[in-house]
């Protein structure tokens, strides 16, 4: 009896995320098949799920006209991703794991001191007045990814991870006459590497997809990332096709191609999409074992 | 425990569901009021400066929208070699993207005090004058010689507020009588065997002749013609304020209009609903307005909203698609002064912190100096960025964008390119002759004694009133919930208030 509602309830389950996935599929696939389509078919049919007049063109153009522009981010944007996720992982994780040293008095401060942020916070002024006037990461690389790299929520949640691990390890380590860095690097990170992993894509999949902080502090164009870029070109778009325009000037500016957009769209999430199906094993695993014990 | 996993995934799967399909991104489009009105500016003519007696200065430029490469390279190059020369600063560009735009980025800027100057409209400047945030150029006015020669002096009363002014404007073109009319193909129109349009009959006929010939061209391309067709339902001369209020520039009062709950607001529905039901609007108006453009663009509609410069700015989008294409603008009635907001681009106003706000107003000044400076700040450099022949058409080699042209655009200075007949540039420079300026223009409205009201009833216009407006919906129907929405959002307490701040304004003005 009971196998068979359990069975009914899958079947369900299972339709349910089926249709879930095909409505998130549907815009990435109308984007591609938009990037691969002739931009006057795409202006007088609109979208399709399979290219209208297939073709090149599109990439060609952009690699064309703006190939060192959209390298240049590109490679901004790993280069971010990557020193970005790195500290951050780093200064998470140290973080993490003196709040869950059970011998440390001050423990509950701290951990009460990073929990205060997720609760309050000062807003976009104050903090834009600390960035620029007090730490100067105005157009640095630093700005990039400095203000990002400690996320509370991804802090507990490793926090709790090393909580998870047995403490007679510890204890153990510790009669050996190792210090808490030893123990920190032989023994927390090794034994947490799921949690540290799960943590790094988040982190890794925050810094590709962001485009405030280049927003508000960078003005270089040398600095710009992937996204920002992106944003940029989008937002100059909408704004002009608003028709807000003309309350400046009346300004007259062919939007930029449809399909442009599209393989704008493709370029950027392209290399997430790649890396993400062998990644998400990882993902699932860390946040149910990180959520388990609290 | 497979059951429990399987409503969590459910639970996620809706949550992103929902937070996908939601958009934070309602950016209110606050639409321009005020502009120049009869007076004097308090402009001196001291020649102009040399640059070498002056201390050297640094300043901040804040532009929108895309900055293009050879923009980049002229800004560390000739602009800023020629800037050094003339008023001894060093100027830095920055483009920030549109949407920060009178708010965003540029408010923070503002905020903490940074040291830079940019564009700004009324709106916007009635609010940032009110937290204090941009300097009084006052002071500075003189400074300006050579551009108040080349800007009309109407514009500079639009951006004084208590007498004080807070922006500089730039730009001097002809731009009475904005969307007043329709911006036809002429090409379809002497294609269906007519030669001009002169009332609504005869712009009903072209779309017919031109539908039988080739139906997949839509007829209009926007939502919006209240200001074409007003020459059949009224015989005011509306001017509208913003999308609530009118002003009737036909009578010399100081009585504003409902627009909404008038009979011509009415008739003007009805007038829509024929066009959206004929396919005059297409039907995919109603939900994808971008793609109006576009397709006006790419040379699939037949007319548009006109201004005196669309014709040839049109043109040449529309030439890449259609080479052939040719435009031009038809009133659907006469004996109305065209009215105007006066003939400015835009206006620069300088931020509180900035330690020389007189070196900025130079800078300004250099904008529309004289045709040499706006040659090579609209165009680049002679020979490199572009040739000019023996008539002055203007033929560019390099189509980068750098300070943009609408924002320099004087006419005393425009260059126009071969594609342009000599008789429109005649009829664009005589575009003015017999304007008036609007009788509101220089008023701004202080929106903070009824800012609730006036978020709702931004509210209700989308949702009702503009469908409405459209023909999409029809009046008959759709007006009188409407017009219950527009009371319950205070529509009245709105009006009141408008008409309170106007009248004491115009009072000042007789």
């Amino acid at each position: 009896m009971q196998t068979t509602e359990n069975k009914g309830l899958l079947i369900f389950f299972y339709f349910c995320i089926t249709v879930f996935s095909a409505i998130c599929l549907v815009p990435f696939i109308l984007a591609v098949s938009g990037s691969l389509s002739t931009e006057a078919r795409i202006a007088a049919e609109g979208y399709s799920f399979w290219p209208r007049g297939f073709t090149f063109e599109t990439y060609e153009f952009l690699f064309g006209s703006k190939a060192q522009q959209i390298l240049r981010a590109y490679s901004m944007s790993v280069i971010v991703t990557m020193l970005g996720t790195v500290s951050a992982v780093l200064v998470t994780t140290a973080y993490a794991y003196v709040i869950s040293v059970k011998s440390f008095r001050l423990k509950n401060f701290f951990a009460f001191f990073a929990y205060f942020t997720m609760l309050f916070s000062g807003g976009t002024l104050p903090w834009y007045i600390l960035c620029t006037k007090y730490y100067h990461l105005d157009d640095t690389l630093l700005g990039l990814f400095l203000p990002y790299v400690l996320s509370v929520f991804l802090m507990f949640l490793m926090a709790n991870y090393f909580r998870s691990i047995p403490h007679e390890i510890v204890e153990s380590a510790q009669i050996d006459g190792a210090g808490h860095l030893r123990i920190f690097f032989s023994i927390m990170i090794p034994l947490g590497r799921v949690g540290l992993v799960t943590i790094s894509l988040f982190y890794a999949l925050q810094f590709w997809n962001d485009f405030y902080l280049p927003l508000m502090l960078v003005t270089d164009q040398n600095l710009y990332t992937i996204q920002y870029l992106m944003y940029n070109m989008m937002a100059n778009i909408q704004f002009l096709a608003s028709g807000n325009a003309a309350q400046v000037g009346g300004a007259i500016i062919a939007p930029p191609l449809e399909t442009a957009k599209m393989a704008m769209t493709c370029l950027t999430v392209l290399p997430i999409a790649i890396l993400y199906p062998f990644l998400q094993r990882f993902f699932v695993k860390g946040i149910i074992v990180g959520s388990v014990k609290g | 425990m497979n059951k429990k996993k399987g409503w969590l995934s459910l639970l996620l799967a809706a949550v992103f569901l929902v937070s996908g399909c939601s958009q934070g991104n309602n950016e209110s489009a606050a639409s321009s009021s005020g502009s120049g009105n009869e007076g004097t500016s308090s402009v001196t003519d001291n020649g102009s400066n040399d640059g070498s007696t002056l201390a050297p200065a640094k300043l901040k430029i804040v532009l929108y929208g895309d900055e293009s490469n050879r923009m980049k390279e002229l800004a560390k190059t000739e602009f800023y070699d020629v800037i050094k020369k003339e008023i001894n600063a060093e100027v830095e560009f920055q483009f920030l993207p549109w949407t920060e735009y009178g708010g965003g980025k540029t408010d923070l800027m503002l905020s903490t005090g940074e040291d830079f100057a940019t564009y700004t409209d009324a709106n916007y400047m009635v609010k940032s004058v009110a937290k204090g945030l941009y300097a009084d150029l006052t002071p500075y006015a003189s400074t300006a010689a050579d551009l108040s020669k080349n800007v009309d002096e109407a514009s500079f009363k639009a951006f004084q507020l208590e007498g004080k002014q807070y922006a500089i404007p730039v730009g001097n073109k002809p731009n009475s009588a904005e969307f007043y009319s329709a911006l036809v193909r002429q090409d379809l129109l002497e294609e269906a065997g007519m030669t001009q349009v002169t009332s609504l009959k005869e712009l009903e006929q072209f779309y017919d002749k031109v539908h039988a010939i080739h139906p997949e061209l839509i007829g209009y391309a926007n939502t919006d013609a209240r200001r074409i067709l007003q020459y059949d339902y009224t015989d005011k001369n509306l001017y509208w304020q913003n999308d609530f209020i009118a002003l009737d520039e036909s009578v010399k009062d100081d009585k504003i209009i409902s627009w909404f709950e008038t009979e011509e607001f009415k008739s003007y529905a009805n007038l829509m609903r024929g066009w959206y039901e004929k396919g005059i609007i297409p039907k995919y108006a109603a939900t994808n307005v971008p793609q109006l453009q576009s397709d006006w663009n790419s040379g699939k509609a037949m007319f548009w909203a006109g201004t005196a410069a669309r014709p040839f700015e049109g043109a040449a989008t529309i030439s890449q698609a259609v080479p052939e294409a040719k435009l031009v603008n038809y009133f659907l009635g006469s004996g109305r002064p065209k009215i105007s907001r006066g003939t400015y681009s835009t206006a620069f106003f300088v931020s509180t912190a900035a330690k020389d706000p007189e070196r900025y107003v130079m800078f300004f000044n250099l904008l529309q100096k004289n045709q040499e400076l706006y040659d090579l700040f609209a165009y680049g450099i002679k020979g490199t960025d572009y040739t000019l022949d023996e008539n002055g058409r203007l033929t560019r080699i390099n189509t980068d964008s750098l300070i943009p042209d609408w924002l320099l655009m004087n006419k005393n200075f425009i260059r126009f390119d071969n594609t342009v007949p000599d008789e429109f540039i005649a009829e664009y420079k005589a575009w003015d002759d017999g304007a008036i300026i609007s009788k509101g223009a220089g008023f701004n409205f202080d929106n903070t004694p009824v800012k609730n009201e006036e978020t709702k009833l931004n509210g209700v216009f989308t949702e009702y009133l503009a469908p409405i407006g459209s023909g999409f919906s029809d009046y008959d129907t759709a007006f009188p919930k409407a017009l219950d929405r527009l009371k319950a959002a205070g529509i009245d307490k709105y009006i009141a208030e408008y008409q309170k701040q106007f009248s004491e304004w115009y009072a000042k003005q007789q």
